[in-house]
């Protein structure tokens, strides 16, 4: 049973890519970042947007369902592995399959490597480095309760839409307490800007 | 209790659903079964054509053919699963019709070049690692040059016949025909005779190195047991045994040779039962995928690729993204339309609608 997620608030997020420095240094990670951080509308406006792997619960991490080897491994505590090198043929499924964008590929080595929650240190009981440097708690790693306890009125929402898909996920992000229970996943982002008439 | 102290996945089975009803090529571990039998069955009847209704096979050899038709039965029986797997089977069909039938937009060259660089030289590895591909061509060639010598062997397709009135002379028969003579105690006799020690020495020096990561590298306390390090275990186990009988027999007078034999027999057949079950099955997997990469390159060339319906940025084949939208349905994943948006703008698009309609202003 995994008590604890990684809980994303990217409107603390002030874009200083200190947890894609801290990702390199992760032990099982061997020099590379596997965070992404996006800035929204760059030159207008600062919002940046850090992504992990969700670790999909419902369906179940579908970057795994579509490997042809199985090189994905989920655990029994719903986190979701990077590919194992002898098996990943770094064909690009999961890249494209993943909903929220997360793995990526080195096609010369054929292999594919994602945010598997820095699963040697996570599984210790120690923070994912990229929650143990942010230094605004945009991403804070923890129990529900230990986030309520600092953020009283914050809300985790772990369902995400996709048009007619929604997913569950392993980590969340967190809203204010108004927020719906269902978070836009973007899905629908350019279903309208196909609809706009030229 | 809150939501979040519930285990968000709670038991899932397995990380693959079943296949939609009508999808599978044979239905569930029957199928398997089916395969795994008739792999065993066709292996049985090689042996009897090969060995001459058993004239040539040699007795003391028996647990290693046992080991080896139960190797047959598993690897089918695997098989047969890991196909009904949707992203499995559209793969495996897409990469071996491109191999057979390449067409025109695919270089001749390119089969063999594919073929050399990815499953015999492996310089995806060395891509990864120069000493790791260094080490695991030592583990590659080790092996499959044991398999080469001693499964026709162990089959008795091949057998050796002492040259009447000579004392180091021998015939070589496969399939019971006469071939060639070699000399026991000549140069080539000497390599011939000793190529599985050769093997041995390849196989333990790639699998040492492997051993030496798993157990000094940063970050190996993910190392499993019977996943990581048993395999290599094995590997090491069989490769000494091996060695120590020549080494009983040269050097100590063929002193506890039979027990050593019983030994090293053991390692052998349990490794090769096992081979279908864990991370040796890699070794079945990568060849049979060795066309994807040409499918990907030859239907790039026809079709085309496709642009990010965002950014506009070129993405992957147009092919590809057709076959993994077919795979994604096939698995009830309902969002399909979505792969035709590059990861980045996935990223920044599910950024703008958490600024615009969750936390307005971020």
């Amino acid at each position: 049973m995994r008590k604890k997620a990684l809980f994303i608030d990217p409107g603390r997020c002030i874009g200083c890519q200190a947890c894609v420095a801290a990702c390199r240094e992760c032990d099982s990670h061997k020099g590379r970042s596997m965070i992404h951080l996006d800035y929204v509308d760059p030159g207008n406006s600062a919002a940046a947007m850090p992504t992990v792997c969700m670790h999909c619960s419902d369906p179940v991490a579908p970057c795994a369902q579509v490997c042809p080897v199985d090189a994905i491994p989920v655990g029994n505590d719903g986190v979701v592995g990077t590919a194992s090198p002898e098996l990943c043929i770094g064909c690009g499924n999961c890249v494209h399959a993943c909903p929220f964008g997360v793995p990526k590929l080195d096609v010369p080595e054929m292999l594919q490597y994602k945010c598997d929650l820095c699963y040697d240190r996570s599984s210790q009981g120690l923070l994912p480095m990229c929650a143990s440097v942010c230094p605004t708690d945009a991403l804070f790693y923890g129990t529900f309760d230990e986030l309520q306890a600092k953020r009283p009125s914050a809300k985790a929402v772990d369902v995400f839409d996709f048009g007619n898909q929604s997913v569950v996920t392993g980590n969340a992000l967190v809203a204010p307490a108004g927020a719906e229970d269902v978070i836009p996943g973007g899905y629908s982002v350019w279903n309208e800007f196909l609809e706009t008439p030229a | 209790m809150s939501r979040w102290d519930a285990d968000p996945v709670s038991d899932h089975p397995i990380n693959r659903p079943a296949p939609p009803p009508g999808t599978a090529l044979l239905s569930g571990n029957r199928g398997a079964l089916a395969g795994g039998v008739a792999s065993a069955l066709a292996l049985t009847v090689a042996i009897l054509l090969g060995s001459r209704n058993l004239d040539n096979f040699d007795v003391a050899l028996l647990g290693y053919a046992l080991g080896t038709i139960f190797l047959g039965f598993g690897i089918a029986y695997r098989s047969v699963l890991w196909v009904q797997s949707p992203a499995a089977r559209r793969y495996l069909i897409r990469g071996w019709r491109a191999l057979l039938r390449p067409g025109p937009n695919l270089p001749k060259s390119e089969i063999p070049r594919t073929v050399f660089s990815v499953l015999l030289l492996q310089r995806f590895i060395a891509e990864r690692s120069k000493p790791r591909w260094l080490a695991h061509q030592g583990l590659f060639w080790g092996v499959i040059s044991a398999t080469l010598i001693t499964f026709p062997l162990t089959f008795g397709f091949i057998h050796f016949r002492a040259v009447a009135g000579t004392e180091s002379l021998y015939w070589i028969y496969v399939n019971g025909i006469r071939t060639v003579k070699i000399d026991a105690l000549g140069i080539v006799g000497w390599l011939m005779f000793h190529g599985l020690n050769f093997s041995a020495v390849l196989v333990i020096a790639g699998a040492a190195w492997f051993l030496h990561r798993r157990w000094s590298e940063r970050g190996n306390n993910l190392t499993q047991f019977g996943r990581d390090l048993m395999p290599l275990i094995a590997l090491v186990a069989i490769s000494v045994t091996g060695l120590a009988l020549t080494v009983s027999s040269a050097l100590m007078g063929g002193f506890g040779y039979q027990p050593l034999a019983f030994v090293h027999m053991c390692t052998v057949v349990l490794t090769l039962v096992w081979i279908p079950f864990g991370k040796f099955f890699h070794t079945v997997q990568r060849p049979a995928m060795i066309g994807v990469h040409l499918h990907k390159q030859a239907t790039l060339a026809s079709e085309g690729a496709i642009n990010c319906r965002s950014c506009g940025a070129e993405m992957e084949g147009a092919v590809f993204v057709g076959d993994l939208q077919k795979t994604m349905s096939e698995l009830g994943l309902d969002y399909s339309g979505w792969i035709e948006t590059c990861p980045a703008c996935k990223r920044i698009a599910r950024g703008a609608r958490y600024r615009d309609q969750v936390k307005a202003g971020f």
